[in-house]
């Protein structure tokens, strides 16, 4: 039955249309990813509105390699100018750029392409895996269960999306209000349109998630009159050859940093709302703590890039895993895919694979086929790197402004989404600069829906509260919401304040307890690990003499802007 | 200086447009198919922001007056920080206006001719740089969508009349 389903999925992938189309894509998203203040999320969003006629395959198989080409395109501009292109390289320019300043330009991009290229099908590997597996768990949710799921995806969004969590809150559930407007799903009444005929439709969420994070993300980045006027090369130079074979042998030769880094990648990408922006970062620090020269790290060592890159392209597939099991986007570039889903009535939930095996197995295979794309192409894509930073900054912006509107339209032919656009690019603009995240936001639109269906469908057994906390999975999500509240305090405080010693070994222990509700033997015992861990961490700090470690509040703050 | 944070401003006019959508909730229809009620769920949001937005009214109180910032607040000050994105979303304003009339081509062409020129230089030199990036890449991209994609995009009073 498997064999079958891949046969079918390589079937509808392996067309000269499809692989022409996944090429230009990937190509796409390593030049998007390249230019600074354009990231991967506006690159997958841009490329929407092109799949919307195509077969779900084919169009979900075109985003990914924009997604796959974005996380990679990052480097680019991070090792030849110091600038990162997208968040997700961050970390990549800390080692990346001294090595080429340092006159190794085409090996520390070569580190980075193949750093790239492995984290990215050691998480493929992970994806085709794991995936089936956390849908099989999926499958046992009641919607309790699912509704904690969200709540969950929202709270750790908001945790980790900027210093102040409450900021973070209020975006999450302002995302769940606006997704309220129009004909509630479930008996088809009007809400919130003000007597206005065409807010009973309500807000299709592609034109308030292009509004809210591309729109208001162009008009960020030419807010500065003199800056927008800049080209990119301006800032430095960009010309190098990837040294392909020295560079392959090299991340070969860290592997288990490159195995570390890619794990941490996909672990971070399967939580909700945690993508690549945190996973790079985390992936440099552990690998400058467990590595034997740490004070290397900074000036231009090869660990430091093959740590991020790795890390930053493992995180794709983590994401799709969570997407594809469990119907949650993993970060926003996997909300918009939900979205292409959606419109070609592709419902993702934990039935998702089985219910539509071709689908699932085209995916998988797009991922893979997508880093081998990605590994051909890049010197292809620097080459137009180059030839793309020479064009001013406000040029590009003014096309990009008219092409959304032209994509949108092209969603439903209906100028409104047009005016949804406008007034949600305003919107997200606002929020921007009051310091507002937009990632909590756009998750609660994505989700408010879904989250009022299982609600309803929840009160529709039983009125009583009680089951959000005798079902194991529901106070097990329940759990991790509470703690993901204190996560970003506990950020900032840690290394300094005694209460965030006790954070990791109470939210273990009280892991344990829907761990032990559950049936079978493998989560009770599972359960006991997590206890067993908790005292452990208990006992090592009271050896301590529970007194906290300064060194702690030097790493690095998660977060996912 | 204002002894009031600016977030204490955000806070109120939140807490405001919080009580219009709680105002108009009790303009949802009431229903009694057994069901959960349509206001039920969009209420227990508000409740939860009503909640979260007195929590951030009263941090911005606690954190006192903003720190003076370089240039003093004025209306000349303003405009001029924002000058682009008030062009860019006055212009786009006016291309979604006109778009009956002019239609996505011309108006497409339109709005990036006038958005480079507001926000690039204005030799004459970069006006037919305007003027042929304006053409090409929305005559590109409509042909794309009309042709290609298969997409009916607004043709506008004045195209249908020519």
């Amino acid at each position: 039955m498997i064999i079958e389903n891949i046969i079918l999925a390589v079937q509808e992938l392996a067309t000269l249309k499809t692989l022409a189309l996944m090429a230009v894509g990937t190509v796409a998203g390593l030049i998007a990813g390249a230019i600074p203040g354009f990231t991967i999320a506006m690159a997958v969003v841009l490329t929407l509105p092109f799949t919307f006629g195509m077969p779900p395959a084919q169009g979900l198989a075109t985003m990914i390699g924009v997604f796959v080409g974005g996380l990679s395109g990052g480097l680019m501009s991070g090792i030849l100018i110091g600038i990162p292109g997208t968040p997700s390289s961050v970390a990549t320019t800390f080692d990346g750029f001294p090595m080429a300043r340092g006159g190794n330009p085409g090996l520390a991009l070569g580190l980075g392409v193949w750093s790239s290229f492995f984290g990215g099908i050691i998480s493929a590997v992970l994806l085709v895996t794991l995936a089936p597996q956390l849908a099989r768990i999926g499958l046992e949710f009641q919607p309790w269960d699912y509704f904690a799921l969200i709540m969950f995806a929202l709270t750790i969004a908001a945790s980790l999306a900027g210093e102040n969590l409450i900021k973070g809150l209020i975006a999450a559930a302002f995302g769940l209000l606006v997704a309220t407007i129009g004909e509630d799903s479930i008996n088809g009444i009007a809400r919130f349109n003000f007597g206005s005929d065409a807010l009973k439709q309500g807000f299709d969420f592609l034109p308030v998630l292009i509004g809210l994070f591309a729109f208001s993300q162009l008009l960020s980045d030419i807010e500065d009159r003199v800056r927008a006027r800049k080209a990119l090369t301006e800032t430095g130079s960009v010309s190098a050859r990837i040294e392909h074979r020295k560079a392959a042998i090299q991340v070969l030769k860290n592997w288990i940093n490159l195995i570390r880094s890619s794990f941490i990648g996909v672990f971070t990408g399967i939580l909700p709302a945690a993508g690549s922006t945190i996973s790079n970062i985390l992936a440099y620090d552990q690998a400058k703590k467990a590595s034997k020269t740490p004070e290397k790290f900074g000036t231009g060592h090869a660990e430091g890039i093959v740590a991020p890159e790795s890390a930053n392209n493992a995180t794709a597939g983590g994401a799709l895993i969570t997407m594809m099991a469990l119907g949650i986007p993993g970060d926003i570039v996997t909300a918009v895919m939900l979205g292409a889903l959606l419109i070609h009535d592709v419902i993702p939930s934990p039935s998702f694979i089985s219910d539509t095996p071709v689908l699932a197995y085209a995916i998988f295979i797009a991922f893979f086929v997508a880093n081998f794309l990605m590994l051909i192409l890049q010197s292809g894509a620097l080459r137009l790197f180059v030839l793309v930073t020479k064009v001013r900054m406000y040029i590009l912006a003014s096309i990009i402004l008219a092409y959304c509107g032209i994509g949108i339209f092209a969603l439903n032919n209906v100028t409104f989404d047009m005016w949804t656009l406008f007034w949600f690019g305003i919107v997200g603009y606002v929020m921007r600069n009051l310091g507002f995240p937009l990632a909590p936001m756009i998750l609660g639109v994505v989700l408010g829906r879904i989250a009022e269906l299982w609600l309803s469908r929840a009160t529709a057994i039983s009125t009583e509260i009680t089951p959000f906390f005798t079902h194991p999975w529901s106070l097990f999500f329940i759990i991790l919401s509470v703690f993901s509240l204190f996560f970003s305090a506990y950020q900032t405080q840690r290394g300094r304040k005694t209460w965030t010693l006790f954070f990791t070994p109470a939210l273990l222990a009280m892991l344990s307890i829907p761990m032990f509700m559950m049936i079978g033997t493998v989560r009770p015992v599972l359960g006991g690990v997590l206890l067993a861990a908790s005292a452990y961490l208990i006992f090592k700090l009271h050896r301590r003499g529970w007194k906290v470690d300064p060194s702690d509040a030097d790493g690095h703050r998660l977060t996912e802007g | 200086m204002s002894r009031i944070n600016r977030d204490t401003y955000i806070a109120i006019f939140l807490m405001v447009a919080w009580c219009v959508f709680l105002w108009a909730s009790f303009d949802i229809r009431q229903i009694d198919y057994g069901t959960m009620g349509a206001e039920v769920w969009p209420r227990g949001i508000l409740v939860i922001l009503f909640g979260l937005t007195a929590v951030y009214l009263f941090q911005s109180i606690k954190a006192g007056p903003d720190v003076a910032a370089d240039e003093p607040f004025t209306i000349g000050n303003w405009l001029r920080k924002y000058q682009n994105p008030l062009w860019c979303y006055g212009l786009y304003f006016i291309f979604l206006l006109t778009l009956p009339v002019f239609g996505m081509l011309i108006g497409g062409i339109a709005l990036v001719f006038c958005l480079l020129t507001v926000l690039g230089e204005r030799t004459p030199r970069f006006l037919m740089i305007h003027a042929a990036v304006a053409v090409i890449s929305i005559t590109g991209m409509w042909a794309l969508f009309t042709f290609a994609l298969g997409v009916i995009l607004p043709q506008g009073m004045i195209f249908t009349t020519l």
